[in-house]
């Protein structure tokens, strides 16, 4: 398969990278490690003017800041974001997120940036519709959508691991733009519409993620559920990030759900109930049953709604379970 | 009979090092001079009139060298079956209608990819939609839209009957009369796809001598020259299928492909080479998927186990042309019969056209399907009845020598033996109905299960024989000229060692020649599962030749007679007095010298059923259908999570009569992928259909095996058959047999785990946990309209 | 078509080809170069078929923009065998049985390469995870854990000391 014609612009640092979105707006498009845009211009859903490759700026190591946060470039790729030190030790879940993605080969070349900026996927969206799906849905700029027939929206799914993890984690992006740089809660990227899911403009770009010190120890953990066990996309995942006080209580508790919907999900109630109590294996299993009951996952590729509730609620339960031993063992 | 040094040894593959090293040569990789990009125009609607078709805008694209439509063609169909009773029915290109999703319509060739796309979307094809159907019990309605006229044999009041399988023996309604215990059950295998990982490609080139050369992915070339030949109008001389490697086939590339045609006919236009290679999506989506079976069957057995008669209805589902849907539905007969005794069976088959794109042979095309429902049942059966699901098997198992109702003897069979290894070494009756006996609550629950299947090896079909061409170099190393096909099977390294054991020489001393229509002699190909046991003898009859010659020379060189001659080690020397003896260089160097020059070639030919004029009839199953059987029995244990539903495979246990193996490795690796195939058709892969059209056109999507899911493979060899130099051998099959009783087994270890009985496949999560009663009713307005 | 002089290094030759923006380092490898090694089972980075190593790391060519290596170390298939001697994972493939059709084989050896370069004693998981974006339809990968086990044996046995994956 072959990738449209376009003109290539390779920027030699995130300044730069700035100054051509910025010129070029909607006509060009970010490549990061390629792995979704060059996926989706073969099948000539995307197919920008300009492609800009941000693969000759180099990324920092991830890092602590003067502030005791975790700082990690978005450039960074998923292999280094595995691989650190600095990750393992003070945000493990966003490592063990990062090494579910796909393949070697691909978090060998995908960054985190990358991965948090996945666009939404459906089976009808993904592939080729040269022979197949003449007529243009929603997502493609046209009027109809082939999920559900009659419907008069888009229902394409996010699915990226690392963002569930770092929503679980509070974590905050960065921003760059020719205005200069702003900060927000991870959560403001995400737009809930599956046909345009990432809140930032064309001329903008995240430079940095940001984890803030949490200060207690906490439990993490982020569980896939998949078909095969790798190379997959979830059909559910879910980031659990437990920390406790001294005296064994739960000061907080962060369960997210991730491939359910057009952006993560936190299961705010199955949160709520866990926050300020001693947690035991039997408050675990009833947060769980909760998050399958407050959570309403978007049926996609080819999952029941009613298979789909029943996988939030037994990986909810295992993130749950493993955040709450690693909590212990810490 | 002495030592064996070839046969029978795990020697490593002669093709290799070329592939380890990426030299190996596929179609894709062909290269010529002034080689265009050919792309396809597929139809976007699963049926409708073709109105008109404009090409003239398309033409105008700098770049495009011609565009190509049913009307330049010569109008002739082709089709995997071409008999009197089902003539091909497939054109090259559509002539006035579309049937399915994806069906070829118009093909261009450019100088590159983007002025062939440019042009595809340039071609103006007026369609008016015709009313489809994609459901196979739905397309035999009275008053279903119709996608071809019924069979002419065919006399029932269905609509869209490609064709018919019908045949029974005995009386099966004295026979469920006298069973003490009767049962009926319906089996779904669903849509599955070859997932090979090499794409479709064909490299064509117009000689200006008149010659088409052709480089294509395929599973045998000459038929492919066959069918190119007759489709494009031209003498079977004038096109040459030469030799590339194949990246797996598992049934997806037998006949011919339009786009092959398109390559060929293109060249011819523009006098350049055209290449044509599809891409994944397209081989997902408008290339061959497998074949799915409906199968409803009912069987009454006496209170101990024993057979007495079995009623089969068979609906398969081929797609918009007959595809090889007329063949599945005989071969259903034939994998339902094979393993066990049945005194009275009635059998029927319907294949029925649907919108939908056509079908193929896939890896045991059938016995997966039927294996599953008859073995699925047998399980059911034994404990209704309270028998051991071991002593069943044995019980009802073909023995050696056995007559088959079609006339056919099973010869050697070691179905018994297997069933007991299979048995014996996975301790299967010490497990197997002791989890579900134990109350648990534990999330993980393991069970085992057997299945047993039985697969032909060779059958006739166009080619219908292998020849094989020996010829001694001066150096006394050989050549070894062979039609047999490489696609992962290993022919050349099997063909290889036969000739070096007949003539005692190293395996490196043999240079292979293969494959190509013009340089090789015929061969059978390999999609009819009779390369070690056909192509195989026709080595041997070669090389035999040649070892015969040596020994004439030899006889006079030494003035000794042949009785007293020992061949071994590249030369020829006299009992007892090895260093009376003549290597080979000096014996063909001799011949040379003496005997008018003969060089000394051997030529060997091979045919099975060398009586019978041709296959059996598809239609009434009469006919011999093949001279060797192999059979196996194979066992699975599985782990279920009964929280996710999620199903694995820990264990894969089979005990397997092959006859002997030629090459102990390429078996087991042999056995290993079909594991892996089982496996996927259990638990994970599907194809998604809607109204023709693909959902899931990519590995993401269709979840091919990768190796998380690897299950050990264990492999138990009964051995029933024997090679001996010099005497014609019988070996079975290995390529096609082990995809069936292991998926059996994986339904009944399911069932053995969590007493879930499943009846369709996949056995998805949600189909396990909806037997588990785990599952809240399925809400079908979760997602806001 | 505007082409632009694009530098590779591949198998420790340099070479400079002129090429438009959109020419991925597959096709680069193929179609410019000759390497036909490489191969395209998917084009849309779920086979691993293309696998090459780029500095000693795994990636897909076939969504690698040709353009963007410039600076680094592409070894291919062709590229590892050193004056005709097959690697310790090349002589275990063969050994093994690993190889049927051939067409994973590239890919496959190359990610296994890279796995044995970088940590030669991998946990059951380690090799999982560092082959499961290579699909085989073939082998059912079992032998291919075989080879992989093997070529541990041959790297870390005092004959296979320095030797190479």
């Amino acid at each position: 398969m072959h990738l449209p014609r376009f003109k290539l612009l390779q920027p030699r640092s995130l300044n730069e990278a700035v100054e051509f979105i910025d010129r070029y707006g909607a006509s060009a498009r970010l490549g990061a490690g390629g792995t979704d845009l060059f996926v989706r211009m073969k099948y000539r859903v995307a197919s920008p003017e300009y492609v800009v490759s941000l693969k000759q700026i180099p990324a920092k190591a991830p890092s602590i800041d003067e502030n005791g946060a975790l700082s990690v470039e978005a450039l960074t790729t998923l292999r280094d974001v595995v691989r650190s030190d600095v990750v393992a030790n003070r945000a493990p879940v966003l490592a063990e997120a990062a090494h579910t993605v796909a393949s070697a080969q691909i978090r060998t070349m995908g960054t985190l940036g990358g991965n948090l900026c996945l666009e939404t996927r459906c089976l009808y969206y993904n592939q080729s519709h040269t022979f197949q799906y003449v007529e243009p849905c929603f997502k493609r700029d046209g009027d109809r959508c082939y999920f559900v027939p009659k419907g008069k929206r888009c229902w394409a799914v996010f699915m990226g691991d690392t963002a569930p993890a770092l929503v679980a984690l509070d974590a905050l992006v960065e921003v760059e733009s020719s205005a200069g740089r702003r900060t927000m809660p991870i959560e403001r990227l995400y737009t809930h519409d599956s046909l345009c899911p990432v809140s930032l403009s064309p001329a903008e770009i995240i430079s940095t993620v940001v984890i803030p010190a949490s200060g207690r120890r906490t439990g993490e953990a982020f569980v896939k559920s998949s078909p095969r066990g790798g190379l997959d996309f979830a059909i559910v995942s879910a980031a659990a990030v437990l920390e406790a006080g001294d005296d064994g209580t739960c000061s907080r508790a962060a369960v997210v759900l991730g491939s359910i919907a057009a952006m993560p999900v936190r299961a705010s109630q199955a949160e709520a109930l866990l926050q300020g109590k001693v947690l035991t294996r039997d408050l675990i299993q009833e947060a769980a049953r909760t998050a399958s009951a407050e959570i309403r996952p978007v049926m996609h590729h080819g999952h029941s709604a009613s298979y789909l509730r029943r996988c939030v609620e037994v990986i909810t339960e295992d993130a749950l379970s493993l955040a709450f031993e690693r909590l212990v063992i810490r | 009979m002495s030592e064996l040094e070839y046969v029978g040894r795990r020697v490593p593959r002669k093709d290799g090092p070329e592939k380890v090293t990426g030299g190996a040569i596929f179609s894709v990789d062909v290269r010529l001079q002034g080689m265009l990009v050919g792309k396809i125009l597929r139809s976007p609607h699963p049926h409708a009139r073709i109105l008109n078709i404009d090409t003239s805008r398309a033409l105008q694209v700098p770049g495009v060298k011609a565009i190509v439509t049913a009307a330049d063609t010569p109008g002739i169909p082709h089709g995997f079956v071409e008999t009197p009773r089902y003539p091909a029915d497939q054109p090259t290109l559509a002539v006035d209608r579309v049937r399915y999703v994806g069906e070829e319509v118009a093909a261009v060739a450019a100088t590159d990819h983007y002025a062939a796309e440019e042009a595809l979307d340039l071609i103006r094809v007026d369609y008016e939609p015709l009313p489809s159907v994609f459901d196979p019990l739905k397309a035999m309605e009275v008053d279903a839209p119709e996608i071809h006229p019924n069979h002419p044999k065919v006399k029932e009041p269905y609509r869209n009957i490609a064709g018919k399988t019908e045949t029974a023996w005995g009386d099966v309604e004295r026979g469920f009369a006298e069973s003490d215990y009767v049962r009926q059950d319906r089996f779904e295998s669903h849509l599955r796809t070859h997932g090979y990982l090499e794409p479709q490609a064909t490299v064509a080139s117009f000689e200006a001598n008149g010659k088409l050369n052709v480089w294509t992915s395929s599973q045998g070339p000459f038929i492919k020259r066959a069918k190119l030949a007759r489709t494009l109008g031209l003498p079977l001389s004038s096109v040459r299928v030469q030799k590339a490697y194949v990246g797996g086939a598992f049934g997806g590339k037998i006949d011919l492909f339009s786009h092959e045609f398109c390559a060929g006919l293109l060249s011819m236009k523009t006098s350049r080479p055209v290449k044509i290679v599809a891409t994944r999506q397209e081989v997902f989506c408008a290339y061959r998927h497998g074949q799915p079976l409906i199968v409803e069957v009912k069987t009454g057995v006496k209170k101990d186990g024993t057979l007495v008669a079995q009623e089969y209805r068979v609906i398969n589902n081929p797609g918009a042309y007959r595809g090889s849907g007329v063949v599945v539905i005989f071969l259903a007969w034939g994998f339902a019969m094979l393993p066990y005794r049945i005194p009275n069976l009635k059998y029927e088959g319907y294949a029925v056209y649907t919108n939908n794109p056509v079908r193929a042979p896939q890896r045991g095309h059938g016995a997966p399907q039927m294996r599953f429902a008859a073995e699925s049942q047998l399980d059911m059966i034994a404990e209704e009845l309270g028998l051991d699901p071991v002593e069943v098997r044995l019980k009802n198992a073909r023995q050696s020598g056995e007559l088959l109702p079609n006339g056919d003897n099973v010869h050697n069979c070691g179905l018994s033996d297997c069933i007991k290894e299979a048995a014996k070494s996975t301790g299967f009756s010490e497990k197997c109905g002791q989890r579900r006996k134990a109350a648990s609550s534990e999330r993980y629950r393991r069970g085992i299960g057997m299945g047993v299947s039985s697969y032909f090896g060779g059958s006739l079909i166009y080619p219908n024989s292998s020849s094989v061409i020996v010829k001694m170099n001066d150096d006394g190393s050989v050549t070894l000229l062979t039609g047999a096909l490489d696609i992962g099977q290993g022919a050349e390294t099997v063909l290889s060692q036969i000739v070096a054991e007949e003539l005692k020489l190293p395996l490196e001393e043999i240079q292979v020649i293969a494959a190509d229509t013009e340089t090789t002699p015929v061969d059978i190909g390999a999609w009819i599962s009779g390369g070690a046991y056909v192509s195989g003898n026709a080595a041997r009859v070669a090389a035999e030749e040649v070892r015969r010659k040596l020994l004439e020379i030899a006889e006079e060189e030494l003035e000794a007679s042949k009785e007293d001659l020992v061949v071994d080690d590249k030369s020829i020397y006299v009992t007892g007095s090895p260093d009376h003896h003549r290597t080979y260089r000096q014996l063909v160097e001799a011949s040379i010298r003496k005997h008018r020059g003969d060089s000394i070639i051997g030529e060997g030919h091979w045919r099975t059923m060398r009586d019978e004029p041709m296959h059996p009839s598809l239609a009434t199953t009469k006919g011999r259908w093949s001279e060797n059987y192999a059979f196996d029995a194979q066992v699975a244990e599985v782990e279920v999570d009964t929280h996710t539903g999620m199903i694995r495979l820990l264990r894969a246990v089979t005990a397997h009569d092959c006859g002997f193996p030629i090459n102990p490795l390429l078996v087991e690796g042999q056995i290993d992928g079909q594991v892996s195939m089982a496996l996927g058709h259990a638990f994970m892969e599907q194809v998604l259909m809607k109204e023709g059209r693909t959902l899931n056109p990519n590995w993401l999507d269709y979840h091919m095996p990768n190796i998380h899911t690897l299950a050990p493979s264990e492999h138990i060899d009964v051995i029933t058959e024997s090679y001996e130099v010099g005497r014609p051998y019988r070996t079975k099959e290995v390529g096609e047999g082990y995809v069936s009783a292991i998926l059996a087994a994986i339904a009944n270890a399911i069932y053995d785990a969590v007493g879930v009985r499943l009846f369709s496949t996949p056995f998805t999560p949600e189909k396990v946990l909806k037997g588990l009663g785990a599952l809240a009713r399925s809400d079908e307005n979760d997602t806001d309209v | 078509m505007n082409k632009n002089i694009v530098a590779l290094t591949v198998n420790g030759e340099e070479y400079d080809l002129a090429l438009e923006p959109q020419v991925t380092l597959l096709e680069a490898l193929r179609d410019h170069l000759g390497l036909t090694g490489t191969k395209e089972g998917c084009g849309t980075g779920e086979c691993g078929s293309c696998t090459v190593l780029m500095d000693d790391k795994p990636i897909l060519s076939c969504l690698t923009l040709a353009a963007d290596c410039r600076g680094s170390q592409i070894v291919t298939i062709e590229g590892l065998a050193q004056g005709g001697k097959l690697t310790a994972v090349q002589e275990a493939f063969l050994e093994k049985g690993a190889v049927q059709c051939g067409f994973c084989t590239p890919g496959m050896v190359l990610s296994v390469t890279a796995l044995l370069d970088e940590n030669p004693q991998p946990s059951e998981e380690d090799l999982k995870k560092a082959l499961e974006g290579n699909l085989c339809r073939c082998t059912g990968y079992n032998k291919i854990v075989e080879a992989v086990h093997q070529a541990v044996e041959t790297i870390s046995s005092p004959e296979g000391e320095g030797r190479q994956a």
